[in-house]
């Protein structure tokens, strides 16, 4: 496989990933703040726009963080290359330049999505109907991904863009929000239950909370979004998942790696297996966070060097 | 008639009138050709709003597929559908017959005359073509001369652009594109989009399939492989994304099963062309390449080439990969060469052409020239060397300026230029949305020709392209134009 087309095919499902998630964030946070007291709820959107990364370039546009702004700034802002529209406008370039690598069934699927998105953002459409349509768009591109591309290495790349991505939002999201309801300003008690309740919610999570331990506990959420086996958001799952996809790309064996990214993917996933909540909150949760996503990044650099960049052949 | 004049029992061909010009599908008395019977029931006795929404499924079609060509007038790139009318242009079997056994003559031609020019150059010394036409042609390639190529074969892939004249009713060969010619893609995903949306129409009427052209094109691909192998590595080089023809280049790569590649994913070591894959690099055999000699190797033509790859042409001369078409077939479709088509067919096979040329004044002749000059805004003066619609001049319709403009640049470069008579293009039946009804517009027709060496084989049909704008004879996108699929019967009936 072309090198190019290994580079595009991860990054269509990073976008795809990083488009959902962002809508997801975006939903359930606006979904919550509607029944809050008005105090809190200027609070609480500038955390959203922190979990994306994308703080500084936020308030060169905006003076404040609220609903609208906050809206216009992940929804569709071309100002920021990571709002959702210009996630999907990416997925979908790339997509096209190759097109003819992967399921028509695909490259229709995404550039319909592109089409819609487009449409929604000029018919001024409301904030909770476009995140669904996004959240659908990539429940849709999941299902069509799985039941038309083959699963060769060009699969596993995608497979990869999406698990990276995924670990990383889930690691960032948690982070951000944990900080915001342990250290920030005063909230009211009864406030943080539903705080948390909206991150699970975000990611997914929350029925499967309740069936796992009906009670809502900050660090609960965390060992479930974090240490988790088996729910597909969690980093620990996600991380297994990308280890097995770079497993599939190199032929690696368990036990063993072939480059930097399969070393540093199989370090953090022997953590996430092996260590406890509590023995994660006593050495601090926020520095292990920022360990997560910086290595996420790595992974991310380390994967580029073994398999889409080529030094200049002389 | 204006919009809101509608009857609600108007029907598609409610007062069609085929008018002076050779209409395709309605014989002069207003009555379908008997070939066309079926189809025009069809569509005659259609409700309005049944064919309204058929259109609408057939452009979401093309608009879902991102089959468009791109806009970017309003800074953010809009995309635009090809327009595609649904109501085909239909031949039958006797009359393509005839067009298939012209189109192999005159392909056959083409390469014997380019294995020819860069070899022995006999043609040249038995006078038949001038010596000084074929050196000064901008596409001949000095480079080429005494180069053998795989199987002799230059010009693998042709479209050749036919018109029908409405005063003779004959067709003629308006222009040969023998580089990289596009729109194949267009006539297979015309005819899937008309199955699509017309599926009942196929029961009832015997059309030649179209769909093995890329099975076809890739056998022929495999055989000029310099490589003893059972599989050879086919790559289709494009120029990238912002190509206007990247979707056909796209289309036709999955299609075959073949790799595309831009000029930044192949390197050449050693005269060697390999491609850049996650496993390292992979030895390259055959190049269907999208890009023009100008552009496809910065070392050997054009330094600025950014979607070249240096040292494609040292590869090729060592006999290291195969290219398709081969370099230096544009002499062959340059418009002064081709007033000499007919009697290189003759000098060649010994035969008389089956299909004719348009009457042609090449201005290097100082006689045609100073006809040209008189007659100036009667004539379509065109530049030799240029395709797509560029480099001309429509008399008939241009301003004094224009002319006056065309008569100074043929005075100064006259090797450069040839014309000829407008042609009275014949006219398909087309949906006007106008007036909600049928009517006629002008067509021209490209078909693809494959050449493997010995024989010629051609999709059945090509790719009609129709003048959607009343009265207008110009058939390119950027124009107004669009397409229809083209149906070639079975039989006659």
């Amino acid at each position: 496989m072309l090198s190019r087309i290994a580079d595009s095919l991860f990054w269509i499902g990073r976008y795809m990933e990083r488009a959902d998630n962002t809508a997801r964030i975006l939903d359930v946070n606006y979904h919550m703040l509607l029944e809050q007291p008005p105090d809190t709820y200027k609070l609480r959107w500038d955390p959203l726009i922190a979990v994306t990364g994308e703080r500084a370039r936020f308030y060169k546009l905006h003076e404040e963080a609220s609903a609208q702004t906050a809206f216009d700034f992940l929804g569709f802002s071309e100002e920021n290359p990571n709002s959702i529209s210009q996630c999907i406008v990416n997925a979908r370039e790339n997509a096209r330049t190759i097109r003819d690598r992967i399921s028509r069934e695909l490259w229709e699927d995404i550039n319909s999505l592109y089409i819609k998105v487009r449409r929604l953002g000029d018919n001024n459409e409301s904030l909770s109907r476009f995140c669904e349509s996004v959240k659908r768009g990539g429940h849709r591109f999941h299902g069509v991904c799985d039941a038309t591309l083959a699963r060769d290495e060009g699969w596993h790349f995608v497979q990869a863009g999406c698990v990276l991505e995924r670990a990383e939002m889930t690691a960032r999201i948690l982070d951000v929000h944990y900080h915001q309801l342990l250290e920030g300003p005063q909230i009211l008690n009864e406030a943080r239950s539903h705080l948390w309740m909206a991150v699970l919610k975000s990611v997914a999570a929350f029925e499967f909370y309740k069936r796992q331990y009906s009670q809502i506990e900050p660090t609960k959420v965390a060992e479930l979004l974090l240490l988790d086996a088996r729910h597909p958001r969690s980093v620990r799952f996600n991380m297994a998942a990308l280890q097995s996809s770079l497993y599939a790309i190199s032929g690696s064996v368990p036990g063993s790696y072939a480059n930097e990214a399969e070393r540093l993917t199989g370090k953090i996933h022997e953590r996430l297996a092996y260590d406890s909540i509590e023995e994660i909150f006593d050495s601090g949760l926020h520095n292990f966070l920022t360990e997560l996503q910086h290595s996420c990044r790595s992974i991310g650099e380390q994967i580029t060097r073994a398999y889409f960049h080529y030094a200049v052949v002389a | 008639m204006h919009p809101s004049d509608k009857s609600k029992d108007q029907l598609l061909f409610t007062g069609y009138d085929p008018g002076t010009f050779y209409d395709e599908l309605i014989g002069p008395n207003g009555e379908p050709r008997p070939f066309a019977a079926a189809m025009y029931e069809k569509l005659a006795s259609m409700p309005l709003e049944v064919f309204e929404e058929r259109r609408k499924l057939a452009d979401l079609s093309y608009l879902v597929q991102g089959i468009t060509f791109t806009v970017y007038s309003d800074g953010r790139g809009t995309e635009r559908l090809f327009p595609f009318d649904l109501c085909p242009r239909i031949i039958p079997h006797s009359e393509w017959d005839l067009i298939e056994r012209g189109l192999a003559q005159r392909v056959t031609a083409l390469n014997l005359f380019l294995q020819d020019i860069y070899g022995q150059q006999r043609v040249l010394k038995d006078n038949v073509v001038p010596r000084n036409l074929v050196f000064s042609c901008k596409h001949f390639r000095r480079e080429m001369v005494g180069l053998s190529v795989p199987r002799d074969i230059y010009v693998h892939i042709s479209g050749i652009d036919l018109v029908r004249d409405s005063r003779s009713g004959q067709y003629l060969v308006l222009e040969d594109n023998a580089r990289s010619p596009s729109g194949i893609s267009y006539v297979l995903e015309n005819r899937l989009v008309m199955r699509k949306t017309f599926p009942r129409a196929f029961e009832v009427v015997e059309v030649m399939p179209v769909d093995h052209y890329p099975a076809e094109l890739a056998q022929i691909l495999r055989s000029i492989s310099p490589r003893t192998g059972d599989r050879p590595v086919i790559v289709l080089l494009t120029p990238g994304l912002y190509n206007s023809a990247y979707f056909e280049h796209c289309f036709l790569a999955q299609e075959m099963g073949i790799e595309l590649v831009e000029g930044r994913d192949l390197v050449v070591v050693d005269d060697v062309v390999y491609m850049k894959t996650i496993r390292g690099l992979t030895r390259v055999d055959v190049i269907y390449r999208r890009v023009d000699d100008d552009f496809l190797d910065p070392l050997a033509f054009r330094t600025d080439s950014l979607v070249g790859v240096p040292g494609l042409l040292n590869a090729y001369r060592a006999g290291n990969i195969a290219l398709a078409n081969a370099v230096g077939t544009g002499v062959a479709d340059d418009k002064a060469i081709y007033a000499y088509v007919p009697d290189f067919i003759k000098y060649y096979l010994g035969e008389d052409p089956i299909l004719h040329n348009v009457q042609t004044y090449l201005c290097s002749k100082p006689d045609h020239l100073s006809y040209v000059l008189d007659h100036l805004s009667e004539l379509v003066v065109k530049a030799v060397g240029e395709s797509g619609g560029y480099g001309m001049l429509m008399g008939p319709s241009a301003d004094k300026k224009t002319i006056e403009d065309f008569r100074a640049r043929l005075l100064a470069d006259p090797r450069n230029y040839i014309a000829q008579p407008v042609i009275p293009l014949s006219r398909v039946p087309s949906f006007d949305e106008a007036t909600g009804a049928m009517s006629p517009r002008h067509v021209d027709l490209r078909p693809y020709c494959l050449y493997d060496g010995q024989k010629v084989t051609i999709v059945p049909g090509g790719l009609t392209r129709v003048a959607l704008q009343r009265g207008s004879l110009v058939v390119n996108s950027s124009q107004g134009g669009g397409s229809k699929d083209t149906w070639v019967l079975r039989g006659d009936e």
